[in-house]
């Protein structure tokens, strides 16, 4: 299917050439859709809309908010719950465990979360504070009021000393001001969860410096992957980017009705997302932006948003990077492994897509040469191991009410 | 209203991956209008020309606006849209149009969410008839 390879490297002893380092002859199309993944980490850009992004004070206080129990009701869970940073940030199971119903929706992980444009599956918030009180203020999930978290806040000497620490002024009177100045701190430290560089990366950069000797190290198998991915699987038409997301939602022929066990009915995803954005105050068109929205260009983007038919069921597209430590996958978490998402568009119902709907999906019929080479890219993105061991990742120890 | 496609013979918008394409054969220019600034893509039906340049240049998923320029001047943008026909679907927001000056336009708040064959749409009215002026843009 594919022209042979070229610069062929003997092994030193100059008579194992099966075990030799190999590079594809990519085109320079595919050279380009591979360059544009790339580079990694991507240049900082702040969120304008958070005056505590970068805010040293701010960060370390959002750290171990992350851990707090009492920013739950009855202090039971933390966001670290369900985002496990030793797992990815995510709590490995099918929906979120830690939650008091058990909703429809797999608990997304947060590498790389300030890089998006729209939060939560359905992106029923623009901006990552503002996702951050979802869970505090949602009945099933924290399920805290914004006047009890409040009064939480400034009758804890340690919260309250940590919120006026990260915003340099005193504790407002407004209980909104409070709890989203709390978020606010959450959105500050979780923009510094930037997934490592990968083996990837090390080939995306040797390509792009013409250093065949170091790109033919990455494995053969992920380059015929990379191959299909940027190619004829068309998986970077969504995937796009450094962050393999275009940042925007799709319908990938995942059902959206919901299991009678987790409540039934139907998940509309994007369509229900844009219901709630439009409803709520808690946007970069509202009060809290901490600078000029009229200069924001994604408050722009929120409000010359367009609700359409295409949007019910779609889902956010997600990152790829650290995929192989964030199963289970999709919106509901019925994918248990990535051989499992592979198979899927191999195997993709069109007749599930919407009818009159996108054209941008087809099955793709993979041999099962194609699908592990497919898989083995695709774990490429990841590091070997979830990397939590960080510092800035390391739990701090764990309050409770 | 009748599309007619823009006469652009081939213009290079960019040279980071975008560039407009001729859907059907060049037609005249409309008479008297001054000459497109170096850069610009150029759509013209006999009697109106648009002009418009993207700031910043299109790519993937990166928000940009457009500036246009109208001849005559006195041709009013009404509307400014784009769409995927191979997909099938449009983009997720609804630029906004506002004017800039006598035949100056500003439409921002456009993004384009994936690479491919893009067709922007200006619908413009003159001397009270909507017109609909269609330019495809190959975004890589």
């Amino acid at each position: 299917m594919r022209r042979a390879a070229v610069g062929l490297l003997l092994a030193a002893a100059g008579v194992v050439a099966t075990a030799a380092p190999r590079l594809l002859d990519f085109t320079a199309d595919e050279r380009a859709a591979i360059l544009a993944h790339g580079p990694w980490p991507p240049p900082l850009v702040r969120d304008p809309a958070n005056a505590l992004e970068g805010r040293p004070e701010a960060i370390a206080f959002g750290r171990r908010l992350f851990h707090d129990r009492r920013l739950s009701a009855d202090g039971r869970v933390a966001c670290a719950s369900c985002h496990v940073p030793a797992t990815g940030f995510t709590d490995r199971r099918r929906t979120a465990q830690a939650r008091q119903d058990e909703g429809p929706r797999n608990t997304p992980t947060l590498w790389d979360v300030a890089q998006q444009r729209w939060f939560g599956w359905g992106g029923a918030t623009d901006s990552l504070w503002a996702a951050s009180m979802v869970p505090m203020l949602a009945t099933g999930e924290m399920a805290h009021t914004v006047p009890a978290l409040a009064a939480r806040v400034r009758a804890a000497p340690d919260l309250a000393a940590g919120w006026r620490r990260a915003h340099g002024r005193e504790i407002p009177a407004d209980d909104e001001a409070v709890v989203v100045g709390l978020a606010k701190a959450l959105a500050a430290w979780q923009a510094t969860v930037v997934s490592p560089r990968t083996a990837f990366d090390e080939f995306r950069d040797a390509l792009a410096r013409g250093d065949v000797r170091a790109a033919a190290q990455y494995p053969l198998a992920a380059q015929r992957g990379l191959r299909l991915f940027v190619g004829e699987a068309r998986c970077s038409v969504c995937h796009s980017g450094p962050r393999f997301s275009n940042g925007e939602f799709g319908d990938v022929g995942v059902p959206f009705f919901v299991p009678a066990a987790q409540g039934g009915g139907v998940d509309s995803g994007r369509h229900a997302g844009l219901l709630a954005l439009q409803a709520s105050r808690l946007t970069r068109l509202g009060p809290h932006h901490d600078g000029d929205a009229a200069a924001d260009p994604r408050a722009l983007l929120t409000r010359q948003l367009v609700m359409e038919p295409r949007h019910f069921g779609e889902f956010r597209v997600p990152g790829l990077r650290q995929l192989a430590h964030t199963a289970p996958y999709w919106h509901d978490g019925s994918a248990a492994t990535l051989a499992d998402v592979v198979r899927h568009y191999s195997l993709l119902d069109e007749d599930r897509l919407h009818a009159d709907g996108e054209r941008i999906l087809r099955r793709l019929n993979l041999s099962p040469q194609q699908t592990a080479d497919l898989e083995a890219f695709l774990r490429t993105l990841s590091t070997p191991a979830p990397r939590a061991d960080q510092r800035s990742m390391a739990s701090p120890s764990t309050h409770t009410r | 209203m009748k599309a007619v496609r823009a006469a652009a013979a081939g213009l290079v918008l960019a040279a980071t991956g975008v560039a407009a394409q001729p859907a059907s054969a060049p037609v005249a220019p409309a008479a008297d209008c001054p000459p497109p600034k170096a850069g610009a893509a150029v759509i013209a039906q006999p009697g109106l020309r648009a002009t418009w340049q993207a700031e910043p240049t299109p790519a993937v998923s990166r928000p940009f606006a457009i500036r246009i320029t109208l001849c005559p001047a006195r041709a009013e943008l009404l509307r400014v849209d784009a769409s995927m026909p191979e997909h099938r679907h449009g983009m997720n927001y609804r630029p906004r149009v506002q004017a800039s000056g006598p035949g100056a336009w500003t439409a921002d708040g456009l993004l384009w969410h994936m690479p491919g064959r893009w067709d922007l749409l200006l619908v413009v009215r003159v001397d009270g008839q909507e017109r609909r002026l269609v330019q495809s843009v190959t975004l890589r």
